[in-house]
Order: C-alpha cells, then structure tokens, then sequence
C-alpha cells in the first residue's frame, strides 16, 4: 500500500540530472531557460539536482562523444531505480551532423536507453515543457510518422498501351 | 543600511508578480520566421533530391524503386531545422512550419516519406533536357538513387540506367564499424 | 496524561515540518516573481524518495547515521515544553542535555558524509564542522542566559524564564537569536555546508533513496525546532493556560517564524566560510555581554 503511495508521488516530483555529454551548449541554455521565471517548470515539483544519485530524470544533450561514452554510462548506473533519460536536441536523438564523425558515436540511444526525446537544435523552451507534459500525461502526444504519395496507381492513361501493360506487372506487385 | 535594502528589495518585487507563462495549458505565439519542422508539399515537388544533396546531417533520403517510383525519406531525427532545403527547392515545395512541439518517445515518429512517380519518356526510359536545367545540373549524383532506408545511409552511387543489381546491394549495405561500437 | 503531551509534541512536529518547509519554499518562489511548487510538495518529495532503490556505499557507518540525525532531534523533540506543558519526560534531562544531543544530529550528518569516500563529501563535512563550531556557543547562551535567571537547569523553568521579567539582556539575546537563526536553521547567508550547488549538495552526495529521505526529514524536523525554540523562550506572552488552545497560538506564532526566515533566506547572498566566521565573532561576542548582563539580573 505504501508503495503504491509512493508511485503516486513519484510522478509529481521528478528530480532531474543535466548531463552535457559534449554538446555545443545550446540545449543546455535553453534546460537553464527553463528554470527561470518566465518558464517555470518547478510548479511541476521539478528541481535540479547536482547529484546522479538524488535524480530519477536524466537529461542527456550533446552527441556522446567518444572520452564521454563510459562516463555517461557511470552517471546513468548511478541514478537508483526507477529512473528516465529523457534525450534534448538533435544531437542527443541521433548525433546531429556529425553522427559519421571519427569522433562521436552518434546519439544518446547508443550508450543508454532513451525514453523521450525532445527534438529541436536547440529545442525551444516550451518544446521542453512539452515534452515534459507528455511524459507526465498532462498533453497528447503530437507527432506522427506523415507519409505522402503522388499518384494512385495504377495509371489509366498508360493502361490502353499494350507496351505498357507488362510494365504495369510491377504496380501491381507493389500494391500487394 | 542592509535591513532597508532587504525591505525595499521585498517591496519591490511585489510590483510585477507573478510572471509565469502558462504554457502547456495554454498555447504560447511563436515569433515571425519561427522555423520549426520542415513540411513537403507532394503535389509540387519534382524529386530533384536538392534537399537531400543540401541537407548538412544528410538526413534526407532518396530511392528509387523501379523505373518510375521515387521515394523521399525525411528521417527527423538529425533534423537541424536550418531550412536549407527550403531554401534551395526549386519549386517551393518545403516550408518550414511553425510546428516545435514534437516531443515523443519513438524515433519514428518524427519521419516524413513521400512517394514520387517520376514521369517516363516513352521512347528513352528517363531523360530530361540537360541544357536547359540548371540546378539539376549542379547535383553531384546523377541518376538513378539507391540509398538504404533502414539504416538511414546515404550510398554515394547513382547510375544512368536503372541497375536492379544496385538495389539488391544496397539492400544489404552495411554501415563501417566504428571504434567503442 | 503526560503521555499525551509527548505524543502531540512528536506528532505536530512530524506532520507540519514538511508544510513549513513548503511555504519556505513558495515564498522563495514568489520573490523571484515565479509560481513555484504547491505547498504540500516536500510530502511528495519524502514518500517519492521512500519508494526509490537504495544504492548504499558498503559499511555500517552509511546505513546508520541518517537513523541516528534522525532519533536524536526526535528525542530533543519528545522533552520539549510546547505549549507550556512540561511533560513526564523533562524532567529527566536538562538544558546541557539538549545540547548534546543537538550536536549529536550534526555529528550523524558528518559520520554519514565520511563515510562515503566521496572528495566532495569531505569538503562539505569540513565546513559543516566549522559551522556548527561556530553556531553552538550562540545556542548554549540562549539557554544559558535563561539558567543564570532563574538559577536553575531544568528544561521548563530555564525555558520560560522570560515569563518572570524581561529585562535588557533577554532583548540584546533576541536580537542576536534572530541574527544567528539562519544558521542554525542552515538557510540562505548561512547555507554554505548542506544543500547548495557549489560542492554538489555537500555531505549528502552518495545518499539515494529512503536514507536521504531521512535526511531530509532530519534537516525539516530541525528546522521547525529552532523555531519553536525562538518562539517558546522569547514570545511567552499568549498563556492562557488551556492546553490546546497554546499549541495551537505557538504553531501559528511558528509560522510566523518560517515567513521571516523565507524572506531574509531569499534576498540574501552565500557568504563565505571566512566572512560567516567573521559575523559570529561579533554575535558571540554580543550574546556573552548578554549574559554577563543577566547575571547582574538587568
């Protein structure tokens, strides 16, 4: 019974861990930006930590550098259970521009796993409260894979062609 | 004397209040030329792939299916939002949408694929006027596409006429193991 | 019946430390012309900390000291007078025994902070010991002060003693308490050993799960003891004998209290180790004139 008291309480009080794992500090002015007044983001109960192991959330921003990689998993394996990463910017979810460079690996999911990303360069304040609000359940979530196509096949006017007609054997495989 | 300056500051504060956005409950104006994700038009696009040869974290991407069908991919996950690809389509097709709250907790939410059918000529197969086009000109991969949609990678390798040993091989591209993986 | 004094001293203690510390925390809000957490939020931060994985640094140092910080203010707690009440258990200790065992709760707080190995904990623990060398002579002539009048150290009679008359040397020490009340309650001038972003959160760094709940709960507890504390020796004013209706004006003169610590705890600065030394020189300075003051009985 107390425990389930205490995973009541666990969603109105999150504390968070900032882990800059080489970034351009960007993302981590706009985390600082929501701190302040203007954004607000302690009415949520949120309060920056300093310590790995007082956090449940850990915020990752930078693409994981190669002398960061063991350290950012040392900091994740520090947080005691039940713990979230939450990935800000670009380069958290997949490395940014430089996801093939010598020197990075490539986006946070290669060195601990993510549960939320936030994607922007840098993500705006409000996109980070939004973020935060879908992982509480306060707002839906609204992204979606968006998939567009030109024409419906297959294409009548090709159709009186007899030339055509072997040619449309692969339209109809791909409508299958 | 410090106990007044401590009063004052105080008293000062009550002046604006409180200041708190609510932002989550309520929707907050983005500012003019606000570039958020980027949004394809399909009715316009010709599939040139200038966005994709444009983009610095090479996260669009073109393939070719068979002889008439191209697909684009945007995969938003290297996203920059630096509009480039708006910048450089020839036909307006992108724009870049007011849209920034895109947080999730799947990567493939964020994708955008679109299906392209690329107009034949019926005696040659596929050719265009290479005189008179200019910015198809300046593309460095001319050609037939073959990159690998799964693994996201871009395969520098375009051939004039469609190679369906192309597409098999890419198929099975593998990515160059990097050191720590 | 004196059963029931101690049971409603521990229990109003334990239930309102974590409101108070809320409105602590929504007036520091509020200064800085932001909305802040709702009041009840350190509840949800004690029962979130309870139900999380307890990472522990080995030896019986680290599991022991945030039980003992925390038995310790129970037990001063227990033989408190609130309410005007002296209960079955006061007689039983005396005013130096208070001070031990004060001290004792700050010496949890550095056990548990060696204990973990950790750099920063070290330095944490060093200026928390300097802080409480610091801090102990300005509490003990509090008590002192009150001793010398009524020439006797019992808990109840050197607590109220300002009851018999006022005086000159009971001002100058209210005025040296609430000089020195953030230090003790470890708040914003004064704030340099526990909680602050510049050593990383000092002596409780490698603490995780339930045992920093009980930290927290320690430092909560202490917080609305020294303010019950200022309230009960120099506001004995309110008496109207009738049990209830006391503790209830003393909680409310309490959160009076709370209010003045939040706003001198948000529109002040850090100070330094060596500045804070240099300020209770003079307090300590301040608070033995005092006393030598009531031993003449002005």
């Amino acid at each position: 019974m107390l425990s389930k008291i205490c995973k009541k309480a666990f969603t109105k009080s999150l504390w968070i861990y900032h882990c800059n794992s080489g970034a351009c500090n960007g993302c981590d002015i706009e985390i600082l930006n929501v701190l302040t007044p203007y954004y607000d983001v302690e009415r949520f109960g949120m309060k920056l930590v300093a310590s790995p192991r007082h956090a449940d959330v850990m915020l990752i921003s930078g693409a994981v550098t190669r002398p960061m990689l063991p350290l950012v998993k040392k900091a994740y394996a520090a947080i005691p259970e039940p713990k979230l990463v939450f990935g800000i910017g670009s380069c958290a979810i997949g490395g940014n521009c430089w996801f093939d460079t010598y020197n990075v690996t490539g986006g946070a999911d290669k060195a601990v796993p993510v549960n939320f990303i936030v994607p922007g360069c840098p993500p705006r304040p409000e996109a980070i409260i939004y973020g935060v609000a879908v992982a509480l359940g306060l707002a839906n979530k609204k992204a979606a894979p968006v998939e567009l196509k030109q024409v419906e096949f297959p294409v009548d006017m090709y159709l009186a062609n007899k030339a055509w007609e072997e040619r449309n054997v692969i339209y109809k495989v791909l409508n299958d | 004397m410090w106990l007044t300056s401590k009063i004052k500051q105080v008293l000062l504060v009550l002046k604006p209040g409180v200041v708190t956005l609510k932002y989550p409950f309520e929707p907050h104006p983005v500012p003019k030329n606000f570039r958020g994700q980027p949004v394809w038009d399909h009715h316009k696009c010709i599939g040139c792939g200038g966005c994709a040869a444009h983009c610095p974290a090479r996260t669009i991407l073109v393939r070719d299916l068979c002889q008439d069908l191209r697909v684009m991919m945007y995969d938003g996950s290297r996203c920059t939002y630096c509009g480039r690809c708006a910048d450089v389509c020839p036909e307006s097709a992108i724009t870049m949408s007011e849209q920034y709250e895109l947080a999730t907790n799947d990567k493939n939410d964020i994708t955008l694929s679109m299906e392209l059918f690329m107009l034949t000529c019926q005696r040659c197969g596929r050719c265009y006027n290479r005189e008179k086009t200019n910015m198809i000109d300046k593309m460095g991969l001319k050609g037939f596409r073959y990159d690998n949609l799964e693994l996201r990678a871009v395969i520098q390798k375009a051939t004039e006429h469609f190679d369906e040993k192309m597409l098999e091989e890419s198929d099975r591209h593998q990515r160059p193991r990097k050191i720590g993986e | 019946m004196d059963i029931l004094y101690i049971a409603v001293n521990i229990a109003a203690f334990l239930v309102l430390a974590p409101l108070f510390e809320g409105v602590v925390r929504k007036i520091t809000a509020r200064v800085q012309s932001r909305q802040g957490p709702p009041v009840i939020q350190p509840y949800y931060d004690l029962l979130k900390l309870l139900g999380k994985q307890n990472l522990s640094a080995g030896n019986f140092a680290f599991t022991v000291a945030p039980m003992l910080a925390l038995a310790s203010i129970l037990s001063v707690i227990a033989f408190m007078p609130l309410g005007y009440q002296a209960n079955y258990l006061t007689r039983y200790a005396d005013v130096i025994t208070i001070i031990y065992l004060l001290t004792l709760g700050g010496v949890a707080c550095l056990l548990g902070a060696l204990s973990s190995k950790n750099t920063y904990a070290l330095m944490g623990s060093s200026r928390e010991m300097i802080t409480m060398i610091m801090v102990e002579p300005v509490l003990a002539m509090t008590f002192i002060l009150g001793a010398v009048k009524v020439k006797s150290l019992g808990i109840d009679e050197a607590v109220f003693s300002t009851a018999g008359g006022y005086g000159w040397s009971a001002v100058l020490m209210l005025a040296v308490y609430l000089m020195a009340l953030q230090a003790f309650v470890g708040r914003q001038p004064f704030d340099i050993a526990e909680a602050e972003v510049e050593i990383l959160e000092g002596p409780f760094i490698e603490y995780s799960g339930p045992n920093y709940a009980l930290f927290r709960y320690y430092l909560m507890l202490k917080q609305m003891f020294y303010a019950a504390l200022f309230v009960m020796v120099f506001i004995p004013f309110a008496k109207t004998g009738a049990y209830g209706v006391d503790v209830l004006v003393q909680l409310a003169m309490v959160f009076v209290v709370f209010i003045v610590i939040a706003l001198i705890g948000s529109t002040n600065p850090r100070l330094r180790i060596d500045q804070a030394q240099k300020y209770y020189a003079v307090l300590i300075a301040i608070s033995l004139v005092a006393v030598g003051l009531s031993v003449y009985g002005v």
